[in-house]
């Protein structure tokens, strides 16, 4: 098993902020933000030496608790201070991009980084709609088209134009190129019918988030079926699986952390416009609809010891299938750092050594 | 609605009763088809709102007689130049679809100076090794040539005149890399735009850039969602992308577009 950090560049707030999202810009600390980006590079210092495989950053916007809204400037960020490990960019919501800007900064990123770059591309969550004006009803279409012509942009070799649905460009030709050829190690994320399907006719990775094993393992699931239908088996790293992990020396204090995490997303849209998402945005596992995430709280997949975790992790392998995990060892959001550190010491301790051979 | 506004005419030449279909005003857009044979689509009548579209059916194709003289695309070119000659067309734009898009080729070659312009719908004046025109019932042709086969108005081509043109189509459409074809491509000045559909499953649309090596003036384009037949699947973005490179050529890359929400 490989393991990914997910970084999120912890935002510790200087006074207690407003609940609601978009959180209001001026209740940003700029002295606290510069504080979340410098102790990142020190958290990633450990998370390297410890051994995790990858660190991974995603695209949120308008809230501290995820304080990085371009992924690829904080992959940059990463790939200049820290030497061995794998940046994977998971990634940028490709209905708020230009396309062709993605394929750009991508291949500028994997060259910069020497070929240390994974990419996931995805739609993104609900709130996310909103950050740019997007209408949710169009962006499964605009994921689609706007991966599809990624791949594109990577790999044809003569200047072509593009003549979409929701993207048109006249003139492509992208410089540079990606440094792994033909690109990077590329995963379509989400559990979704369509980006499973898309990841199986590009022969791409899947990743999935969150959910149970036995509800994205329907999705894995789904892809490996539409791999087999294209021909091809997709390797154990090719299906990674986000989580969070509360991670204790016991499990009664593992359960007691756990009882303790609010059951609401620290910062959520207004009722009426969660209400008129859930209308507009729909969303499925392997074709099976499920509500759109518009305000509870991510779910915590491994809890309890070392012990407990490792054998959860060997269940997520049989039911999911992922051969990557990327963790986010102590939610997001939450105003301490110090569980997160002795968390990760005790991952770097008991755990990892243990889930390599899984 | 559909193709309301196309006639049908005839002209004669190199002895054989050519048929076409034509309809709008402006200046004149020439299209040769497919291997099936002439059949319209959405986009004909999109193009006729702003050229004079004169959709020829070549000699062999559709209810004309079975033709076993024409032996190779070039001759095929020479009796579609005369044919184009009786109508007094002196200048015309050129479209060409997957079969027709060789005989196109071979039409701009021989009609030097005469067209302004030259579009390719999916030529299979080159193709990947082992490829092969779709075949079978009309169900599994529409699952070769169709991404989105609810989007297809016309009646489906007749299996027995498909299948009378077959060996003419064979003989006619050559290796699937033409030596004498590809040597003459470097000195076809003529801008041509190739189009791909992203979604092809007869020709590879990788071949699209192979055009773009050996032509000085070409461009190509992928049309996403699209299958082999484009200007069926997506019939506004077809002719979107077709009229603006007839009308401004290479300068058709600048965009027109305006993003002006309100005053």
């Amino acid at each position: 098993m490989k393991v990914s950090f997910f970084e999120t560049a912890r935002y510790v707030a200087s006074k207690p902020l407003p609940s609601e999202w978009p959180v209001p810009s001026g209740s940003y600390d700029p002295e606290a933000g510069a504080r979340a980006y410098r102790g990142m590079i020190e958290r990633l210092e450990l998370v390297e030496a410890i051994g995790f495989d990858w660190v991974s950053v995603s695209e949120h916007h308008y809230s501290p608790r995820i304080l990085t809204p371009s992924p690829i400037v904080s992959a940059a960020f990463l790939a200049a201070h820290l030497k061995k490990i794998k940046i994977a960019l998971l990634g940028p919501i490709v209905p708020q991009s230009n396309p062709v800007r993605v394929a750009e900064e991508i291949a500028m990123l994997d060259t910069m980084a020497q070929g240390r770059l994974i990419v996931g591309l995805l739609r993104g969550t609900s709130n996310e709609s909103l950050t740019y004006d997007l209408n949710p009803a169009e962006a499964r279409e605009r994921t689609d088209e706007g991966m599809e012509l990624v791949l594109k942009a990577w790999t044809e070799p003569q200047p072509f134009g593009w003549q979409g649905r929701h993207y048109r460009y006249r003139t492509i030709s992208i410089w540079p190129r990606p440094l792994q050829q033909p690109y990077p190690p590329t995963f379509a994320l989400g559990t979704s019918r369509e980006s499973c399907e898309f990841a199986a006719r590009h022969h791409l990775g899947c990743g999935v988030s969150y959910g149970s094993f036995e509800s994205v393992g329907k999705a894995t699931r789904y892809y490996r079926e539409r791999c087999a239908h294209y021909g091809w088996e997709p390797s154990p790293d090719q299906i990674v699986y986000r989580a969070n992990m509360l991670l204790a020396d016991t499990d009664g204090e593992a359960q007691e952390a756990l009882g303790k995490l609010p059951n609401q997303a620290p910062f959520t849209m207004r009722p009426g416009v969660r209400e008129a998402m859930s209308t507009l945005d729909s969303r499925n596992i392997a074709g099976e609809a499920r509500a759109p995430i518009v305000s509870g709280a991510l779910p915590t997949t491994f809890v309890g010891s070392p012990d407990t975790v490792v054998e959860q992790v060997r269940q997520c392998r049989d039911v999911v299938g992922a051969g990557v995990l990327d963790l986010s060892l102590h939610p997001p959001g939450s105003a301490s750092l110090d569980p997160l550190l002795r968390a990760l010491e005790l991952f770097g301790k008991k755990v990892l050594p243990r889930i390599r051979d899984i | 609605m559909a193709n309301a506004a196309f006639r049908e005419g005839h002209v004669d030449a190199d002895g054989f009763r050519i048929r076409y279909m034509q309809a709008g005003a402006g200046p004149p857009l020439v299209h040769l088809h497919g291997a099936g044979g002439l059949r319209l689509t959405p986009a004909h009548d999109l193009l006729a709102r702003q050229f004079r579209v004169i959709a020829f059916e070549m000699p062999g194709f559709g209810d004309s007689p079975v033709n076993t003289r024409t032996e190779t695309m070039p001759e095929m070119a020479s009796t579609i130049v005369r044919a184009i000659d009786k109508l007094g067309l002196d200048s015309f734009d050129l479209m060409g679809t997957s079969f027709g898009g060789k005989a196109a080729l071979w039409v701009a070659l021989q009609a030097t100076g005469r067209v302004p312009a030259l579009v390719l719908e999916a030529p299979a004046a080159i193709r990947q090794e082992g490829a092969a025109p779709p075949s079978g019932t009309p169900e599994e042709i529409a699952r070769r040539l169709y991404a989105h086969p609810e989007r297809v108005s016309a009646p489906p081509i007749d299996p027995a005149a498909r299948a009378k043109a077959q060996p003419l189509v064979q003989r006619l459409l050559g290796p699937h890399r033409d030596a004498d074809l590809e040597s003459r491509l470097p000195d076809l000045s003529t801008p041509t735009l190739v189009l791909f559909g992203t979604l092809d499953g007869v020709i590879a649309p990788a071949m699209g850039r192979i055009y773009k090596d050996l032509m000085p003036n070409c461009h190509l384009v992928f049309v996403y969602d699209a299958a082999h037949a484009i200007s069926t699947d997506r019939p506004e973005a077809f002719t979107e992308v077709v009229t603006d490179f007839l009308e401004r050529h290479e300068a058709f890359v600048i965009s027109r577009a305006e993003t002006v929400i309100h005053p």
